[in-house]
């Protein structure tokens, strides 16, 4: 099964249109990888759909790195019981 | 130089001050006073004191049926009935709404006036039009009216260039003669003082009021004359320090002290001409002039009058209290003209299609957060127009959340994140970006949208998608 890290970073590939390996955990959404306001909200609902969770609008729209949502989507599937 | 200025250092919050006392979003914002109005006559300060709005009974009168419709085609008589049924609604018991003028010369007319007094209706009373011709007090008497208005114009551009009068002693007396005619009739003349603004007020208007006063003297006080500052090119100036004759406050202060006629019998009539129309009007009832004439969404002779739904928001906003007055019949008068062919601007204050709509998206987030920051009252509870945004380029994925929980009805924990509409989000930017699109998106397609792109959301608030 993939990681939490591999399955972010499909999600944010199929997004942004960029190529898996162009993203790395310490890359922000904005200024590195070029997510518009409409994109990283596309972004947050994808990861809703891909792990199965809920996440509150403001705090998931306030994360600004890819290790960041790493680290934020392991927590709420964890306080959700999802098994990742 | 000195340095005389006062230091202001930061008051530091960790909550809002909202100014509640004034922009309580149950009401229009509030006008609140901290000291009088000051105005110099005979190089006198003069005070006036708007704290005394608070208990005086001033009010608005209508004219929709006579100025408004001397811009347009005439209005059936079923309209009209319509249309009186509505203000009298919306100026609510203590008629706020407290007078409303007919024509009375055609058969139409006549039959429109016995129409609306059948519906029983305390307020708005009913009162006349009619040239400042003996005889015509004779329609006055005949149709059951108390009250009359009649034509008294009062510059020497009227007196000798329209009028055509030797002097204007032979005007005065002219008037006069009416006068006394209608105090015969057993009906009270209101006289309208035409184009005041442009007048001789030293050398016309106060003599001519002067002797209306004495003449009243003689006749019972509920048919003693009354006085209506017609504003008839919209030259009226609101501010202080503004000499006569296009000083609202000097005009008015003349008229209730220098020639004592009260307040209860001084009348505002004006015309935008110069866009001031609204705020002149505020300002005759802020000097003493108990009434504002008006007009349903302002339209009237060219430019037109002080809109009838403009003084009931400013109304509420001098008295602080709604005071029985129904604001959401301002929407429904609004549908009702629409549905009969009266056109009215998109950005129309307070009925426009627009009027409360924001378009930036930087706005739109705002208003998802708390829609007292980009809306000015509660236009859902009082005028039935919750906020709405239109989508553009400039919208953003706030917007469509807004406009998506704005068309299911979504409120409080139930509105959907912007997460949830991110596909109709993702749709209104490929609009622009994509397709190069140069115009606003519409709510049918909006709608459209909507059913296509979130079924299940549709299903559950909309009904089933067909």
């Amino acid at each position: 099964m993939a990681t939490v890290e591999e399955r972010v970073v499909a999600v944010t590939a199929r997004v942004l249109q960029l190529e898996p390996d162009q993203i790395k955990p310490e890359h922000a959404f904005t200024t590195d990888l070029g997510a518009e306001s409409v994109q990283s909200v596309e972004l947050v609902a994808m990861f809703e759909e891909e792990f199965g969770i809920e996440m509150d609008e403001d705090a998931a729209l306030s994360v600004q790195t890819v290790g960041g949502a790493v680290d934020f989507i392991t927590k709420v599937c964890k306080e959700q019981g999802v098994d990742v | 130089m000195s340095d005389t200025r006062k230091s202001y250092p930061l008051i530091d919050a960790t909550e809002p001050n909202l100014i509640e006392e004034t922009f309580d979003y149950d009401l229009p914002p509030l006008i609140r006073f901290d000291g009088p109005l000051v105005e110099y006559i005979d190089g006198e300060p003069v005070h006036f004191d708007p704290k005394s709005l608070a208990t005086r009974d001033f009010f608005i009168t209508d004219t929709t049926f006579r100025d408004g419709q001397q811009a347009r085609p005439p209005y059936t008589i079923d309209q009209m009935v319509h249309i009186y049924d509505l203000l009298s609604k919306l100026g609510g018991p203590n008629g706020v709404i407290r007078q409303t003028e007919f024509f009375l010369y055609t058969k139409n007319d006549r039959a429109t006036l016995d129409r609306c007094r059948e519906l029983g209706h305390a307020y708005p009373e009913c009162t006349g039009w009619i040239r400042a011709v003996p005889g015509d007090f004779r329609l006055a008497k005949e149709a059951g009216l108390k009250e009359t208005g009649m034509l008294t114009s009062s510059s020497d551009y009227h007196i000798f260039q329209k009028l055509k009068y030797k002097s204007r002693q032979a005007c005065m007396d002219a008037y006069c003669e009416v006068v006394d005619a209608a105090f015969e009739a057993g009906v009270r003349p209101r006289c309208h003082l035409e184009d005041i603004t442009r007048a001789d007020i030293e050398g016309f208007v106060l003599p001519f009021v002067e002797r209306l006063m004495r003449m009243s003297e003689q006749v019972p006080e509920e048919l003693s004359v009354k006085i209506r500052l017609c504003d008839t090119m919209g030259f009226g100036v609101s501010f202080p320090g503004v000499e006569l004759p296009r000083s609202i406050p000097k005009l008015i202060y003349r008229l209730n002290q220098s020639v004592g006629v009260p307040s209860s019998r001084l009348e505002w009539h004006g015309h935008n001409d110069f866009h001031k129309v609204h705020v002149n009007g505020a300002t005759a009832w802020l000097y003493g002039c108990d009434a504002v004439n008006t007009t349903l969404f302002g339209y009237g002779e060219r430019t037109g009058n002080p809109p009838l739904e403009g003084a009931v928001i400013e109304y509420i906003a001098l008295k602080g209290d709604l005071c029985g007055i129904q604001t959401e019949g301002i929407t429904e008068l609004a549908e009702y003209m629409r549905s009969i062919g009266f056109p009215i601007p998109d950005n129309y204050p307070f009925v426009g299609r627009y009027f409360n709509t924001t378009r930036a998206g930087i706005h739109a987030g705002g208003l998802r957060s708390d829609e007292r920051i980009y809306n000015i009252f509660d236009t859902t509870k009082l005028l039935r127009r919750p906020p709405r945004v239109a989508l553009t380029d400039k919208t953003g994925s706030d917007g469509v959340a807004l406009w998506v929980n704005e068309y299911f009805g979504l409120k409080g924990d139930k509105r959907l994140s912007v997460m949830k509409v991110h596909k109709v989000a993702r749709w209104v930017r490929d609009q622009y970006e994509v397709h190069g699109r140069m115009t606003a998106i519409s709510d049918g397609e909006l709608e459209q949208q909507v059913k296509e792109l979130m079924p299940e959301q549709y299903a559950k608030y909309k009904g089933s998608p067909e």
